[in-house]
């Protein structure tokens, strides 16, 4: 990371230290993240969306630098636009992941970007690619990212079942993000959820009340 | 603050701080002087204690509160602790008073910052001594001052406005305690390392009173926060 060389010690990039999830269940797939945004320790955006929109079907959760995770995905969004335009129909996540990953693998020397790709297509349906620092991808059925992910691997890893039904599949996301929040000092506010499925996307708001984890 | 370990040599203490603990207010109001410290102590970024209290008693009438590492903020509550017993060997009922705690505080960072060991701490003395308030602060350097309104880390940035428009030196206990709530719901909301549990403590004529820990509340469900959605930005 050399631009904190060039600025002094006191300045710090405002960066998505946070805690992003992605997980599919029986028929579509449920994505969380909290809503905190830090400047250092300061906390610049307490309500941020975490969740990006990159097409009606696909989404991706930014965490590291602020700065290079929103233009990769501004980049992105265009290519799939365009592209999307010309093939006439829904796009393929993968691809998707595939236009992220030439970012971020490409420019690894420079970026500070971790992503998570999930969305839904009529080829393949609910599909999650995990885009570590490095630029490779990984395909998962459930995957979790960011600062606030370090505290809840043995939680997911000892809840997370196949086959999930939505209700199960909420739940479980809803728990891991407010356990990370809990802990992280990163990652806090509020929790964002979206359900992604063929017919429909749905967002749902969790008042920092409704948190089950304080 | 940059304390270079290299150059102490033999005994390394404080130099970069590992558990920490966040802001400290303290105000004074009609009938004494009240401290507010919330109640986690965080490992880096992780919010690992969650119920510390970091508001000591270190005499009947003097209370002592600090933001920074934690070990240190300990270490102060023994040494203040010990003056307080050795004032007994004199056996003559006079006790130090809140401003000899302070001072001495001061004088104890100083010389540790002059030897390049610091107490990685700003600390509150608050005391209601002969019908007089006190309210000191020093800082990880020895910097002493006493004022009617202190805060430390983050609150010396988000809540000096609070205070300024809300508070004044005669207010009530019930009004002061306010002020303070307030200024944790911003910290709450804008500090990384900030817990919205908190614990208030006060000090008056009958003596020191250090209260139950109590959870502030913050309002979340802004309309603007719940419809935000970036699909908005990008969809017709």
């Amino acid at each position: 990371m050399n631009y904190t060389d060039i600025l002094s010690s006191k300045f710090e990039p405002e960066t998505t230290g946070t805690t992003i999830m992605a997980v599919i269940y029986d028929g579509g797939l449920i994505i969380g993240a909290d809503s905190r945004t830090s400047s250092g320790q300061f906390v610049a955006d307490r309500c941020a969306d975490k969740i990006d929109y990159i097409h009606d079907r696909i989404f991706c959760l930014r965490s590291g630098s602020a700065a290079d995770t929103q233009i990769i995905a501004k980049h992105v969004r265009y290519y799939i636009d365009a592209h999307a335009q010309e093939l006439g129909r829904l796009p393929a996540v993968a691809t998707a992941a595939n236009l992220f990953r030439n970012f971020l693998y490409e420019y690894k020397d420079s970026l500070s970007a971790a992503i998570i790709v999930a969305g839904w297509d009529p080829y393949k349906g609910p599909q999650i690619f995990t885009l570590p620092l490095g630029g490779s991808v990984i395909e998962q059925k459930w995957s979790i990212g960011g600062s606030g992910s370090t505290f809840i691997w043995g939680f997911c890893d000892s809840n997370y079942k196949e086959n999930m039904t939505l209700q199960q599949a909420k739940a479980f996301v809803l728990h891991a993000v407010a356990h990370a929040m809990f802990r992280d000092g990163s990652s806090g506010g509020i929790i964002r959820l979206l359900n992604v499925t063929k017919d429909k996307i749905e967002r749902e708001f969790i008042d920092y009340k409704d948190v089950p984890v304080k | 603050m940059i304390f270079n370990s290299e150059i102490s040599g033999q005994q390394q203490h404080t130099t970069s701080p590992v558990v920490t603990g966040g802001s400290v207010i303290a105000l004074v109001y009609n009938g004494g002087v009240i401290v507010g410290t919330d109640t986690l102590c965080s490992y880096g970024s992780m919010a690992t204690f969650k119920n510390v209290q970091k508001i000591a008693q270190i005499s009947k009438n003097t209370i002592y509160a600090s933001s920074g590492e934690f070990s240190d903020f300990q270490q102060v509550v023994k040494e203040l602790a010990k003056i307080d017993r050795s004032a007994l060997q004199y056996d003559d009922g006079v006790h130090p008073s809140p401003k000899d705690y302070g001072n001495f505080l001061a004088r104890l960072s100083y010389k540790k910052r002059c030897k390049i060991n610091p107490l990685y701490l700003q600390n509150v003395i608050a005391g209601f001594h002969n019908g007089e308030r006190y309210l000191g602060l020093v800082d990880i350097y020895g910097t002493y001052l006493e004022s009617n309104f202190i805060t430390t880390g983050f609150a010396s940035y988000f809540c000096k406005a609070i205070i300024a428009n809300y508070w004044n030196e005669n207010c009530t206990l019930d009004q002061a305690k306010q002020v303070i709530r307030e200024c944790f719901k911003v910290l709450f909301c804008r500090d990384c390392r900030a817990h919205d549990v908190i614990q208030l403590a006060y000090v008056d004529a009958q003596g020191a009173h250090i209260e139950e820990p109590e959870r502030v509340e913050t309002k979340w469900d802004f309309n603007g926060f719940k419809s935000r959605a970036n699909e908005k930005l990008h969809t017709q």
